[in-house]
């Protein structure tokens, strides 16, 4: 399974990125190892946010209770999913909308091998759990059959072992062999940026605030209300300011030009001349330089 | 329209191309600066990321504070979406390039280049990277004209104190580092950030009591609001050339285009550069092909001179994909200062006691304000970030797996590694009162770093540019040094939990992969092509030390345009 699945990927990235017209198709045939096609990916990315943002009844007793929700409350995974179809191109006009790649089938494919990568080396701490994807959906979303059948192992692994598994495809660069012998490493470290950096950066930013994200930037609206987007709640931002008036003053000591004026706070007293904020900024100092005694403190 | 022919084109429109088109055009110079990226606050293109707009701007009249206004929204997830590099058009996707690991590179499109991202920081290089380490073929001493001019266009001046500065500070003192008041740093120690943002205007003192708008004209210079990654629009209201933060679009192009002598066009994706060879050995340029991202179509564009000026990345791309000689070190020798996270979260209490509240409220003043110089090493600065930058910069990706893999018993901080899961909430819920510090080392030029491209793998732009890096063991060195010391000053300042992120190589500062000395003679011209120059961090020989590199490549910008002059006009 492992050897077909990574021969399909093979296939599918080669074809992309010589523009074949008939790429969509092979990413079809590369996805029939599945039923259902778009379950896999929404079970997938589902369980990439449970592991990276997940609802956290244990920070409850130390933090409060609207530090519980993550971010399947606010369907992050949807957008994730747009998000990383819409989000690179390599400007071919017949692939997808706009020359973008879609690429949520094929990291979702990934992240499986990744799964079964880490259950081969050892290194998963618990078994794959049918009910896992299950749990993933709400009741009546999906039959917990048709469930069981589409969803890959990732998503039958813990929280933990999910996050372990993306670390893998860090390290590994899959040489994946194109024809004529060429060589392309698809660059599994984009997963992982994709599906934790850009997760976090998602979940935390000011996303959930828009009503609709992908329309024209000219039409987006954005409420800015602290209390409109889940995670501002969660770190307490305050959401977006034109200003502060939190100006302390300037850095400054008696020994040079930076600094000058009215005596803010001393912020290191225990000098010959305490180093100080100052309402006015002085300037730095045009001071000749010697560098002869320059010594390499790491030699190369 | 562009027209058929100039005296010189400049490829990009970033960080440091308005330089050299702002020097070429004031001396009378005919200038075309072809960009591949859209122009923000341009009357041509009232809806630049929706509608392909007009064709050129020619005109300081062009210019409009109010567009910028729209269009840099301030908000975090869409501004870097607009700026990071891709075309114009918000449909599509981000221009894709290969990087090793989960690192990445962090460019932008459009004009003002990587300055719409950048924090302003202005420092010069340590002079000893560049008189001692061996690698440039001229002396700090021919740069420090240019850095007075550069210094003076982009009004740097010690950046303010707010209350994440005055944390960083104490705990920098308490270390028993010394303040440094110099310009030409060659001795460890902290100072304010010499920064290309207009200083707040002083009603913004925490004991002045305002109340009002932050807008212009009711408060002029910096409005201490954070977002300079998100553009900084700020102050609201102000004219186009009265924005506090003095980026490349702000700084250089209102005073290119008010000679009279410089044509703008965005959206244009230069694909090819154009030499003949009439004497039968070394080629000499005569001009560019370029590609409008919009429509497809592509145009020719004659020249006297070209300067390339499309960053580090996309200058040597361009070189490589075009049909010029191979000099060995073309694309190779990338610097991207190697670089870290280190964190501190502090305790209410403990807080209260150093800067009277409990919060370090790191979403006001300046982004980067506070550093500490080690010329050697490098360098550390405070990074006050909106939570999403933060999370992605910070948290979102390390080296070394997860926190929970790790164990750093021994180690100077607590935790380290990459985060999700509960420890990334709880962390994260304590952003009120946390810094992160960004550690920057002077990484060197290996040959076997930078740029390559594969025929195979191709972009509408021809092959994308594949890089590689991998730091050398002095260099992960010089950057554990410099990631202790932080966790150092962050613990003298009080911070209950260090956090170092251990990143893998992501490339914010990108540099030194058509080094002067190697692919370029000390006027920046190329060695194997006549009438080519390069005039953007490509040509620095190194990391400048591992100071933000922007003042070091405008100020070479600025002297290879006045080079450019002495040859050929
Ligand atoms: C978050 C962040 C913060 C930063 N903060 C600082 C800071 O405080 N201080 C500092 O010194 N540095 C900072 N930097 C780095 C700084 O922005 C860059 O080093 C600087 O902008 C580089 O200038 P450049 O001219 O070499 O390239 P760029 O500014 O990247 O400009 C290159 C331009 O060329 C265009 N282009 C590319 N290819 C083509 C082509 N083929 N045809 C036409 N146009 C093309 C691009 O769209 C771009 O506009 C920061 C960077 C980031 C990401």
């Amino acid at each position: 399974m492992y050897d077909e699945q990574l021969r399909r990927l093979n296939r599918w990235i080669g074809t992309v990125l010589r523009g074949a017209a008939s790429a969509l198709e092979l990413l079809a045939d590369l996805v029939s190892g599945t039923e259902d096609v778009e379950l896999h990916t929404v079970v997938t990315f589902r369980a990439i946010v449970d592991a990276v943002v997940p609802e956290t009844p244990e920070l409850d007793p130390e933090l409060g209770p609207a530090h519980v929700p993550g971010g399947l409350a606010i369907g992050l995974e949807d957008f994730v999913v747009t998000y990383v179809d819409d989000g690179f191109q390599f400007g071919l006009p017949y692939l997808g909308p706009r020359g973008n790649i879609p690429l949520a089938d094929p990291i979702a494919q990934i992240l499986d091998i990744a799964a079964l990568t880490l259950l081969d080396q050892g290194d998963a701490t618990g078994e794959l759990d049918d009910d896992r994807p299950v749990s993933l959906l709400a009741p009546g979303e999906a039959s917990p059959r048709a469930v069981r059948t589409a969803a890959g192992p990732f998503s039958k692994l813990s929280r933990r072992d999910r996050l372990r598994a993306i670390g893998l495809l860090d390290e590994l660069e899959l040489e994946l062999s194109q024809f004529e012998g060429e060589l392309f490493e698809f660059d599994g470290g984009l997963v992982g940026q994709l599906v934790v950096g850009f997760t976090e950066m998602i979940y935390y930013s000011e996303w959930q605030g828009y009503d609709e994200f992908t329309q024209p930037p000219s039409e987006r609206v954005h409420p800015n209300d602290p209390a409109a987007v889940q995670s501002w709640r969660q770190t307490g931002y305050p959401g977006f300011s034109d200003g502060y008036a939190a100006l302390r003053g300037y850095l400054g000591d008696d020994d040079g030009p930076l600094g000058a004026g009215d005596v803010w706070t001393t912020i290191d007293d225990d000098q010959e001349s305490p180093v100080r904020i100052v309402r006015e900024p002085g300037s730095f100092r045009e001071n000749d330089y010697e560098t002869s005694d320059y010594e390499e403190p790491f030699p190369e | 329209m562009v027209a058929d022919d100039y005296d010189v084109i400049v490829v990009g429109a970033g960080g440091d191309g308005p330089v050299a088109a702002w020097k070429l055009a004031d001396a009378g110079l005919s200038v075309l600066v072809l960009e591949a990226g859209p122009f923000y606050g341009n009357e041509k293109w009232p809806k630049p990321s929706e509608e392909p707009g007009g064709a050129v701007s020619s005109s300081v009249a062009d210019l409009s504070g109010e567009l910028l206004d729209e269009q840099f929204t301030t908000r975090e997830f869409e501004m870097v979406n607009k700026l990071l590099f891709g075309p114009a058009d918000h449909e599509r996707g981000f221009w894709f390039r290969k990087f090793p690991g989960d690192g990445a590179i962090l460019q932008c499109a459009g004009v003002g280049g990587t300055t719409l991202h950048y924090t302003g920081c202005h420092p010069r290089a340590y002079p000893a990277s560049i008189d001692e380490q061996g690698h440039w073929p001229i002396d700090y001493a021919d740069l420090l004209p240019y850095y007075w001019e550069i210094e003076t266009m982009c009004e740097v001046t010690p950046a303010p104190v707010t209350a994440k500065e005055e944390l960083f500070f104490r705990g920098a003192a308490a270390a028993g580092w010394p303040l440094l008041h110099d310009h030409n740093v060659t001795e460890p120690g902290y100072r304010p950030q010499p920064n290309a943002i207009r200083q707040p205007d002083p009603k913004l003192h925490v004991d002045a009591g305002y109340d009002g708008d932050f807008t212009y004209p009711e408060v002029q210079g910096d409005t201490l609001a954070l977002g300079n990654i998100a553009g900084n629009p700020h102050p609201r209201g102000a004219p186009y050339e009265e924005k506090a933060k003095r980026s490349s679009n702000v700084s250089f192009v209102p005073a290119a285009l008010a000679t009279g002598n410089v044509s703008i066009r965005p959206n244009a994706f230069v694909t090819d550069i154009r030499t003949e060879t009439p004497l039968g050995d070394t080629p000499s340029v005569t001009g560019v092909r370029f590609r409008d991202t919009w429509s497809g179509r592509t145009e020719r564009v004659d020249a006297e001179v070209v300067i390339l000026a499309a960053g580090a990345i996309e200058t040597p791309r361009l070189w490589l994909n075009a049909d010029l000689p191979r000099n060995e070190w073309v694309g190779r020798g990338l610097t991207i200062h190697f670089g870290d996270n280190v964190m501190g979260l502090w305790k209410a209490d403990d807080l209260e006691e150093r800067l009277g509240k409990g919060t370090v409220d790191q979403h006001e003043g300046q982004d980067i304000a506070a550093r500490f110089d080690y010329p050697g090493l490098g360098m550390l600065q405070t990074v006050g970030t909106t939570p999403g930058v933060g999370a992605i910069l910070g948290f979102g990706a390390s080296a070394s797996g997860f926190t929970f893999q790790n164990d750093p018993t021994d180690a100077p901080w607590d935790t380290m590694g990459r985060l999700a899961g509960p420890e990334l909430k709880r962390l994260l819920a304590g952003y009120p009162r946390m810094l992160q510090i960004l550690v920057v080392s002077d990484d060197r030029p290996h040959r076997r770093n930078g740029v390559t491209v594969t025929p195979g793998l191709a972009d509408e732009h021809g092959p994308i540019p594949v890089v590689n890096y991998e730091p050398s063991e002095g260099d992960q060195k010089r950057r554990d040094e410099l990631a202790t010391i932080a966790a150092d000053i962050l613990r003298e300042a009080g911070a209950s939990h260090v956090h170092r992120s251990d990143s893998p190589p992501t490339a914010l500062h990108v540099h030194s992969t058509m080094r002067m000395g190697e692919v370029l003679d000390e006027a920046c011209e190329a060695h194997d092509v006549d009438r080519l120059f390069v005039a953007d961090h490509s040509a620095l020989s190194n990391g400048v030390g591992g100071a933000n590199p922007t003042n070091t490549g405008q100020a070479l910008a600025a002297r290879t345009a006045d080079k450019i002059l002495e040859r050929y006009f």
